[in-house]
C-alpha cells in the first residue's frame, strides 16, 4: 500500500466499513419495539435532524411520533408543529393523552421565515420536539438546519416527499414510510448513524383508527331510507 | 417649609443632545423661526448669540442644527424632568417654561440631612447630563429668584436666604416693567431696600400685584402651590436634528429610552408586555409599531432585540423626524422564586417567553396558535385555536373508551371523495346537530382505506354526497 494511503488510514480520516464503532449519540426511543430493534436500540436522535419521507399523509406517520409527543408534552417540553399540511385535530390528540398546552402551531409565509423559525425553535431549551413540513429544501439549507439542531438537544423531524430520497442529506436518520396492506406502516431505514442502512420493518398501526387487526370490518350496510332527507 | 427650585437654563438643548449624542452646533429658535432662543456652547463659540436673528446665525455657522420649539414642546420636555424628579421628591410643582419646584423640608429626615438631598440631586443631574441651577428658599418665589440668578447655596437658614435676596440687584428680581421703573426712580437699586419699605407705603404707591409679589418673596403672604401628579403611563420622546433614514440609527436613542423604561419599571416594581413605538415623519402619516412580548418583561435588552427584529421585517417608509415610546399597560411583577410547584424553574419560563416573543415579533401575532378542544359534536367545531400562553391547566383527560376514534389530521374543509374506497372498516357514526346556531350538520361518518393506502375519515351528508374529512395520520 502506498505511503500516502497508510497515513490517511492512520489519521483515521478515512472511514472503514468493516470496523463498526458504536455511536455515542443521545436518542429517544421510538417506543415501537420492532423499529427500535432495527435502529440498534437507538431511536430518534437528539441534537440532529431526522427525516421521514412519504408520499401522502394519512398512512400512520403521526402515529409513529405519538409516543414521543406524549412523553415530551407530559414532561412539560414544547412540541412545535411547523407548517403542517392539515389541522392537527385537538380531540384526537387529547384522546391520545397528549397535553394540548404544550402544542404550538406555527404557520410561516415564506421559506426564509420557515428556516429562521425552525432554527430558533431548535436552539431553545424549552423545545422538546419540532415537526416540520418544508416545501423544497436545498441540501445547503438542510445542512444549516442540521447545525442548528446540533446546537440544541431536541428531536427534529422533517416530513418530506418521497422523491427526495435520492437527494443527499446530512440528516442523521432517514426513514422511508409506506403504507402496507394491513393498515400498517412499512418503515425502511435509508440512513442511520453508526451502522449500515437498509433495514426495514412493518409496524401495526391499525389501532390508530380503533381497528383491531383480527376483527373483520364492521360496517353496517344500508339501504338508508330515513337519512336522506 | 423649605423649597428647592431647579432652573434649567437650556433644557431643550440638553434634551436634544441626549437624543442625538453628537455635539455639533445647535440652536433652538422660537415658534415663528425668527430669533435664536438658546444656543449650545459649540454654536456660541462660532459667534451665535441668544436673541440673534436666525439669518445672522446661519451665516455665522452654515451647518447649524435648528430646532423649532413651541410652548407645547417645552412643557412636555419639562414634564419629562418632573417624572424623574418624582422618584426623589413627592411634592413637585411645574413652573413653565423651564423650572421645577420641589418641597424638600420634609425630605431631610429621609435622606439624612439637607446636604444629602442636595448631593443626591446633583448626582442625578450629572448622570442625566442636565444643566440645572438649584436654589433653596423658604418660599417658592425666594427659591426661584435665587436659582434663576445662580446664587444657590445649600442652607436652610432663613436669615442667610434673606441676605442673599437683599443683595440681589433690582433688575434680577423680575418685577414687571412699570414697577421696576418706578422703584428705580425712587432711587432703589437692591431688593433689600424694597424689603425695608413699610408694606402700607408700598401698597399706596404701587399696584396690588407688585406688593403681593414682594410679600410672597418675603413669606409674609401665603403662596399656595398645587402639586403635580405623575401620569399613569410612560412616555418618552426623542427628537432628531437631522432626519434618520436607516432603522439602525434609531436604535441608539431607543436604547436610552428603553433604559429609562427599565428604570421606571424597576422603580414601580412592575412589568409590561406591550410597547407602542411611533415614528414621526416629515410628510407622511406616522408609523405606529406595537411591540409585544409574550410575557411580562422589563429588560431594555429584550425590548431592543424585539424592536430590532421588527425593523428588519418592516423597513422605514420615510426618514424619521422624531419618535416616541409609550407604555400604558403595567403588570405587577411576580416574586422570583426557585422552582414552583410544577417543577417549572424561572429560567425555562423565561426562555419560553423569550422564544415566543421572538417568533411573534417576526411572524406576526396570528402566526402562532395553540389548540384546545371544545365541547361540540360537530367535528369542525370540536376544536379551536387560542393565542399562545403558558398554562398548566392539564386538559381534562378524555378516556379512550368514551370517544370513538378521531383522525389526527382534520382537513380544512370536507374534500369530495373521488373514488370508491378499497376497504371499509367501521361505521356509520351519525353526527347530527347544529340546529341551535344554524350551522346544521347531519352526517354519517365511516373509516375507510383508499386505494393509496391512506386511512380516511369519510362521511355521507344528508344529500348523499361523499366527502373526506380527515386522515388517520
Amino acid at each position: 500500500m502506498s505511503e500516502l494511503l497508510e497515513t490517511l488510514l492512520q489519521d483515521a480520516r478515512v472511514w472503514q466499513g468493516h470496523t463498526h464503532k458504536r455511536t455515542t449519540q443521545v436518542a429517544e426511543p421510538t417506543s415501537y419495539q420492532a423499529l427500535d430493534n432495527q435502529l440498534g436500540g437507538l431511536g430518534w436522535p437528539r441534537g440532529a435532524l431526522s427525516e421521514c419521507l412519504l408520499d401522502t399523509p394519512g398512512i400512520g406517520e403521526l402515529q409513529l411520533l405519538i409516543p414521543l409527543i406524549q412523553r415530551f408534552s407530559q414532561a412539560g417540553k414544547t412540541v412545535f408543529w411547523l407548517n403542517p399540511p392539515h389541522i392537527p385535530y385537538a380531540p384526537a390528540l387529547a384522546r391520545e393523552n397528549v397535553s394540548l398546552d404544550q402544542m404550538v402551531l406555527i404557520h410561516t409565509e415564506d421559506k426564509n421565515d420557515f428556516l429562521w423559525t425552525l432554527e430558533n425553535c431548535l436552539r431553545s431549551p424549552v423545545t422538546g420536539l419540532v415537526m416540520a413540513w418544508p416545501e423544497e429544501l436545498a441540501a445547503r439549507e438542510v445542512r444549516r438546519l442540521q447545525l442548528a439542531a446540533e446546537a440544541g438537544s431536541n428531536v427534529c423531524v422533517l416530513f418530506r416527499e418521497r422523491r427526495h430520497i435520492r437527494q443527499n442529506s446530512p440528516a442523521a436518520l432517514r426513514l422511508e414510510l409506506e403504507p402496507d396492506d394491513q393498515q400498517g406502516l412499512k418503515v425502511k431505514v435509508v440512513k442511520r448513524r453508526g451502522s449500515w442502512p437498509g433495514q426495514h420493518c412493518s409496524l401495526a398501526m391499525a389501532h390508530r383508527a380503533g381497528l383491531l387487526q383480527q376483527t373483520p370490518a364492521c360496517v353496517l350496510q344500508g339501504p338508508w331510507s330515513g337519512s336522506a332527507r | 417649609m423649605l423649597w428647592l427650585y431647579l432652573h434649567f437654563p437650556h433644557l431643550l438643548l440638553d434634551h436634544i443632545h441626549r437624543s442625538n449624542g453628537n455635539s455639533s452646533a445647535l440652536v433652538i429658535v422660537e415658534g415663528s423661526g425668527q430669533k435664536v432662543m438658546q444656543a449650545c456652547p459649540a454654536a456660541r463659540s462660532l459667534g451665535v448669540a441668544v436673541g440673534m436673528r436666525l439669518k445672522t446665525a446661519i451665516s455665522l455657522a452654515p451647518d447649524l442644527g435648528i430646532i423649532r420649539a413651541d410652548q407645547q414642546y417645552e412643557s412636555r420636555v419639562l414634564e419629562d424632568q418632573a417624572r424623574w424628579l418624582y422618584r426623589y421628591a413627592a411634592y413637585i410643582v411645574l413652573v413653565p417654561p423651564d423650572g421645577l419646584l420641589a418641597e424638600v423640608g420634609s425630605l431631610q429626615r429621609l435622606y439624612g440631612g439637607l446636604q444629602a438631598v442636595w448631593q443626591t440631586l446633583e448626582d442625578v443631574l450629572h448622570e442625566r447630563q442636565l444643566t440645572a441651577w438649584p436654589g433653596l428658599g423658604h418660599t417658592p418665589q425666594a427659591a426661584r429668584l435665587i436659582a434663576r440668578n445662580g446664587k444657590g447655596e445649600c442652607t436652610s437658614d432663613k436669615d442667610t436666604i434673606l441676605r442673599v435676596l437683599a443683595a440681589m440687584p433690582l433688575l434680577a428680581a423680575e418685577f414687571d416693567q412699570r414697577t421696576r421703573t418706578r422703584l428705580q426712580r425712587i432711587g432703589l437699586t437692591r431688593l433689600g431696600e424694597v424689603f425695608s419699605l413699610p408694606p402700607a407705603e408700598l401698597a399706596r404707591r404701587f399696584s396690588p400685584d407688585a406688593l403681593k409679589y414682594i410679600q410672597k418673596i418675603q413669606g409674609t403672604r401665603p403662596d399656595p402651590q398645587s402639586p403635580w401628579q405623575p401620569p399613569q403611563h410612560f412616555r418618552q420622546q426623542a427628537d432628531f436634528v437631522q432626519d434618520i433614514e436607516h432603522s439602525q440609527g434609531l436604535l441608539f436613542p431607543l436604547q436610552r429610552i428603553l433604559c429609562e423604561l427599565e428604570n421606571e419599571l424597576c422603580w414601580r416594581q412592575q412589568d409590561t408586555d406591550c410597547l407602542l413605538l411611533v415614528l414621526q415623519h416629515r410628510q407622511t402619516e406616522p408609523t405606529r409599531l406595537r411591540i409585544r412580548t409574550s410575557g411580562p418583561e422589563h429588560r431594555a435588552s429584550t425590548f431592543l432585540n424585539l424592536i430590532g427584529l421588527r425593523f428588519e421585517q418592516e423597513p422605514l417608509q420615510a426618514p424619521v423626524v422624531s419618535l416616541y415610546l409609550t407604555v400604558k399597560r403595567f403588570l405587577d411583577r411576580e416574586a422570583p422564586g426557585g422552582q414552583d410547584l410544577l417543577g417549572e424553574s424561572q429560567d425555562t419560563n423565561e426562555a419560553w417567553h423569550t422564544l415566543m416573543s421572538r417568533l411573534q415579533a417576526r411572524l406576526g401575532d396570528t402566526a402562532l396558535v395553540q389548540l384546545t378542544t371544545r365541547a361540540d359534536h360537530r367535528p369542525e367545531r370540536a376544536w379551536s385555536t387560542t393565542g399562545v400562553r403558558r398554562t398548566h391547566s392539564g386538559n381534562a383527560r378524555v378516556t379512550t373508551s368514551q370517544v370513538p376514534p378521531r383522525p389526527l389530521w382534520l382537513l380544512q374543509g370536507p374534500h369530495p371523495l373521488s373514488e370508491p374506497p378499497a376497504a371499509w372498516f367501521s361505521g356509520p357514526e351519525r353526527i347530527s346537530g347544529g340546529w341551535w346556531d344554524d350551522q346544521r350538520v347531519h352526517r354519517d361518518y365511516y373509516i375507510a382505506q383508499l386505494n393509496s393506502g391512506q386511512l380516511a375519515w369519510v362521511f355521507r351528508d344528508a344529500q348523499g354526497g361523499w366527502f373526506i374529512h380527515g386522515w388517520f395520520g
